[in-house]
């Protein structure tokens, strides 16, 4: 039972692939901007962090449920 | 190993400090009693650091003030757009309590963000606010109508959003300080000197003040919204 338990939670915090890959391309994209448009380098960092956050958002999911999951079927 | 997973789950459960004596018994949390100080040493800075202010020959402290209040109030208020002005004071308290409460861990203290229930009631506390927001820009009339913009089919996911919002706004606070207090711990686990130092600044610093800011940046999104 509790490694199974073990699964589970590693399953759930999967969840953190995506956000991986979608501050990734985020900040890549946000370097391309800044390389064409240095001058609006102040715009693009905000845009990136509230981007980032978001994204940021679904691996922080992932962990508070594989957090519970491992305190709630202990 | 087992000695750690007790010790971050200890951490993890909210201590009554004590009980008030009164409606039979209103618990107060652990994470109550550091708001408490928190608001305690916000109150006395601002108290102390304010007095004898003019309006010639300032002195020093008045200056230096006067920069970190402007700094702060123009960093919300550009968030938070030219209409906004009035929910400035707001945010910027609510950005300087999220951020002093998200380091306040590194003095030892219990972080009260790392308590679901601040967090709830922050998070509720902001999308009321862009409510009433909405509601003070466009009159009753026009926040109902609100939610049928862009076009009426939309409506279900528009009243979904007074649920996802505030759900969302708290458990990204609470995920991001509880996944730095769990990884501080584990990183004191695998070496107790120098490395927790270099991540501390990142995990305890860093990452505490970047999700007050990120925090009050999307309330105050949320309320740019509202009143457009």
């Amino acid at each position: 039972m509790n490694s199974l338990i073990a699964v589970g939670a590693g399953i759930a915090v999967l969840g953190a692939l995506g956000a991986g890959i979608g501050i990734g391309i985020a900040t890549g994209k946000a370097v391309e901007a800044v390389a064409r448009q240095p001058e609006a380098d102040g715009k693009i960092m905000k845009n990136l962090i509230l981007g980032c956050a978001l994204a940021e958002a679904t691996a922080i999911y992932g962990f508070v449920i594989a957090i519970m999951i491992i305190m709630f079927f202990k | 190993m087992e000695a750690v997973a007790e010790h971050i789950q200890e951490e993890l459960n909210v201590q009554t400090v004590f009980t008030i004596p009164a409606f039979g018994g209103i618990p107060v949390a652990e994470s109550t009693v550091v708001t408490w100080i928190i608001m305690a040493v916000l109150i006395v800075l601002a108290i102390i650091l304010t007095r004898g202010f003019t309006t010639r020959n300032i002195s020093k402290r008045q200056a230096a003030m006067e920069v970190i209040v402007t700094k702060l109030l123009g960093l919300v208020e550009g968030m938070v757009g030219e209409e906004g002005m009035a929910y400035v004071p707001y945010l910027t308290t609510v950005l300087l309590y999220i951020g002093i409460s998200n380091i306040i861990g590194i003095f030892g203290f219990k972080s009260p963000t790392k308590d679901l229930n601040v967090t709830l009631a922050l998070a509720i506390m902001s999308i009321v606010l862009v409510q009433i927001a909405g509601i003070r820009a466009k009159g009753i009339k026009g926040w109902l109508h609100s939610f049928l913009e862009p076009i009426a089919i939309v409506t279900p996911f528009n009243i979904l959003d007074l649920i996802t919002r505030p759900l969302s706004l708290c458990m990204r606070l609470f995920g991001n300080v509880l996944g730095a207090f769990v990884i501080m711990k584990l990183i004191e686990q695998v070496l107790p000197v120098v490395l927790p130092a270099v991540f501390s600044l990142y995990f305890d610093l860093f990452d505490g003040l970047l999700q007050a800011y990120v925090f009050v940046f999307l309330t105050s999104l949320y309320i740019k919204e509202a009143i457009e």
